[in-house]
């Protein structure tokens, strides 16, 4: 049942996994979780460092190597106006997982915040709160965020914005829906027993019990959420030129697709497989800690 | 009695609002607990134990469950109608409770340290490390080894046992006046169930903590309770000290309880189960609940509930009297066959229709 699946989520493996060990137990549990997260950590990795590494490469025209094929000089080739790929797929790298990262920070606190409210409260505070959530659900949401994003005029923040917008209902219906299992647990009764205040409780026994669940959430909404803000810049309504953004690129790669493959081709491929790491590591995480969860939480989704 | 008890429950009425109808939990409960006493509240699932404990602690699940009318006194002040905060300073401090399954009782993804000083940072400014030491005492009070240890464990990493007893330690944490302990041992092995209970009755005596124990256990009322109040649908139906109530019972509802426990002596024998089921608590009562059941009711019980009014000659020798809710109590012959032992006494039949019944004027 998904009631029991909530908190026996949380009651697996709480403490005795930490750190580093926790890890190496979730990547011996599958090879998909093995390959998550060597996906995930090749880019945050590159995220981090590649920059600082690869300097200005990515920034300076070079007129004589416009379009050149992969090779030992420019791993990935260069574009149309010879900047090196590599260089401005890694430093896409650091532009979309920052995106990603503010997109989960925005809408997983704020999303958790209301659905949390809204179970808590009951009844009418409930019921307004949750008929909101219900218009955003009505929208397709990557064509809501395409909206917001164009009403709000071109640049990356605000489609980071946008998708932060179209993206909190989700959590506040996920927290709502464990509130409302939990305010029934009798370990919540026991707290009132004890003289606990209400706002006691959500703090201690309520937020402790969601987060987990939250934070499977947000790791595979991390995957969405850079495949949302890459879609948006491809459009034209996110990042702009020449911001190295991996939707930017391909974009002005579109015209080069019959002379220069790999153009268009390596900024994709990078896309397709951090959102394939961050997506399977959510699937992983889910199934590790609890597999009845698999109803509870959506998988992959655009 | 002299003075007014700690724990004063007059006329306990309980409604639940659902969408089926109203449930009529609690019909009218009266219930003293004086200060240090040790008393049972026995009845079977669904007789309105727990509800009326609840309601005691203000925690009827809102906003389904109301109290709809009667007095709950504690300490002389009365709670019921009492603002949040104020029920809120009580719980825990001057009133606690331990519950059914201690599993379910403690937070999963808490450790066992931050649940027990919970109470106490709920009712006082006390620094981390203080808390956890004081934490550490009651954990050791309750017979718990390495406790200082233990603090740092999750629930699931305790036996049953160990957490009700951390339970217990959480719930007499604050010297509390009166411990309200819903079936404490019912979730526990047998094995562990004596060990709990002896512990419970040590800790309350030694704290002077009134002890109100709920529980469909006959047995564990009879080692216990120094006086025992029957529940049943929802109503008080006798209440007596301990030994007078196993002795000389009064209520034929109380006489078929006892009939359906079984005795080591009375091995071979044939238990005596009460016939029937409990009446649906969906249907506001009339009458005696117990009526359709009961092999003495006469014409009276099936249009009126008689008050609890004192049935011995009178207050034995501790000042607690014995009293039933009955038209026509069981005499001491009769408790043994568990059945009326007067010539020609046929139950009165149901009234043909109830609706013509006329309405007894309430004694």
């Amino acid at each position: 049942m998904m009631e029991e699946a909530a908190v026996s989520a949380a009651a697996a493996p709480p403490k005795a996994a930490s750190g580093l060990r926790g890890v190496w137990a979730f990547v011996r549990a599958s090879w998909l979780n093995a390959l998550a997260v060597t996906i995930v950590t090749i880019v945050v990795l590159l995220a981090v460092f590649g920059p600082f590494l690869l300097g200005s490469k990515g920034n300076t025209a070079d007129f004589a190597n416009i379009l050149q094929g992969p090779s030992a000089s420019h791993w990935m080739g260069t574009d149309n106006v010879g900047r090196d790929l590599f260089a401005r797929v890694v430093a896409g790298a650091r532009i979309s997982l920052t995106s990603a990262a503010v997109i989960v920070l925005l809408a997983a606190p704020f999303g958790c915040l209301l659905g949390i409210l809204a179970g808590m409260v009951g009844g009418w505070v409930d019921e307004v709160l949750m008929r909101f959530t219900d218009l955003f659900f009505a929208f397709p949401a990557f064509v809501l965020a395409a909206a917001i994003a164009a009403t709000l005029g071109p640049s990356l923040q605000h489609t980071i914005l946008a998708v932060a917008i179209v993206y909190w209902p989700w959590y506040a219906r996920l927290a709502r829906s464990q509130v409302l299992t939990l305010r029934e647990r009798e370990f919540v009764l026991a707290a009132r027993v004890s003289g606990s205040s209400t706002t006691g409780i959500v703090a201690r026994h309520m937020v402790r019990n969601v987060l987990p669940i939250v934070a499977i959430q947000m790791s595979a909404d991390a995957g969405n959420a850079i495949l949302s803000i890459s879609a948006l810049s491809f459009l034209g309504l996110g990042a702009q030129p020449p911001t190295p953004e991996w939707g930017t690129m391909m974009a002005g790669a579109q015209d080069y697709l019959q002379t220069a493959w790999w153009f268009l081709t390596f900024p994709g491929l990078t896309l397709t497989f951090t959102v394939l790491g961050f997506n399977l590591l959510g699937d992983g995480l889910r199934d590790w800690i609890d597999p009845r969860l698999r109803g509870v939480l959506r998988g992959g989704r655009v | 009695m002299t003075g007014e008890p700690l724990l004063s429950v007059q006329d306990l009425v309980v409604r639940f609002d659902t969408p089926q109808g109203e449930v009529h939990a609690v019909n009218g409960v009266s219930l003293d607990v004086g200060a240090g006493e040790t008393v049972g509240l026995v009845g079977e699932s669904g007789s309105g134990k727990s509800v009326t404990s609840l309601a005691v602690m203000g925690l009827l699940p809102a906003p389904a469950g109301r109290v709809a009318s009667g007095r709950i006194a504690f300490d002389g002040n009365d709670l019921i109608g009492l603002p949040e905060r104020d029920l809120r300073k009580l719980r825990g401090k001057d009133v606690s409770m331990v519950f059914q399954d201690p599993m379910s009782s403690l937070n999963p993804v808490i450790t066992i340290g931050e649940q027990v000083t919970e109470i106490l940072r709920a009712h006082e400014q006390v620094s981390k490390a203080d808390a956890r030491t004081r934490a550490a005492d009651l954990l050791r009070r309750v017979g718990i080894p390495n406790a200082a240890e233990q603090l740092g464990r999750f629930p699931h990493q305790f036996s049953g046992g160990m957490r009700q007893r951390v339970m217990i330690a959480m719930a007499l944490a604050l010297h509390p006046r009166l411990l309200i302990a819903d079936e404490p041992t019912t979730a526990l092995d047998v094995t562990i169930q004596a060990q709990v209970l002896e512990l419970l009755v040590a800790l309350t005596t030694d704290l002077e903590t009134a002890l109100l124990l709920i529980s469909h256990d006959l047995g564990i009322m009879a080692r216990v309770a120094r006086r025992i109040a029957v529940m049943y649908a929802g109503f008080v139906m006798e209440t007596a000290p301990t030994t007078e109530l196993f002795a000389a019972p009064r209520h034929p509802y109380t006489v078929g309880l006892l009939n359906s426990v079984p005795a080591i002596d009375d091995r071979g024998k044939e238990l005596r189960p009460i016939e029937g089921a409990p009446p649906d608590l969906e249907e506001a009562p009339v009458g005696c609940p117990f009526a359709p059941r009961c092999a003495w009711r006469v014409e009276a019980c099936w249009t009126t509930m008689p008050p609890l009014r004192p049935v011995s000659a009178g207050p034995d020798a501790s000042g607690v009297d014995h009293s039933a809710a009955c038209h026509n109590p069981v005499r001491a012959d009769e408790v043994r066959g568990a059945a009326p032992l007067r010539p020609g006494f046929v139950p009165a039949p149901p009234p043909s229709a109830p609706a013509s019944a006329t309405t007894e004027a309430p004694a």
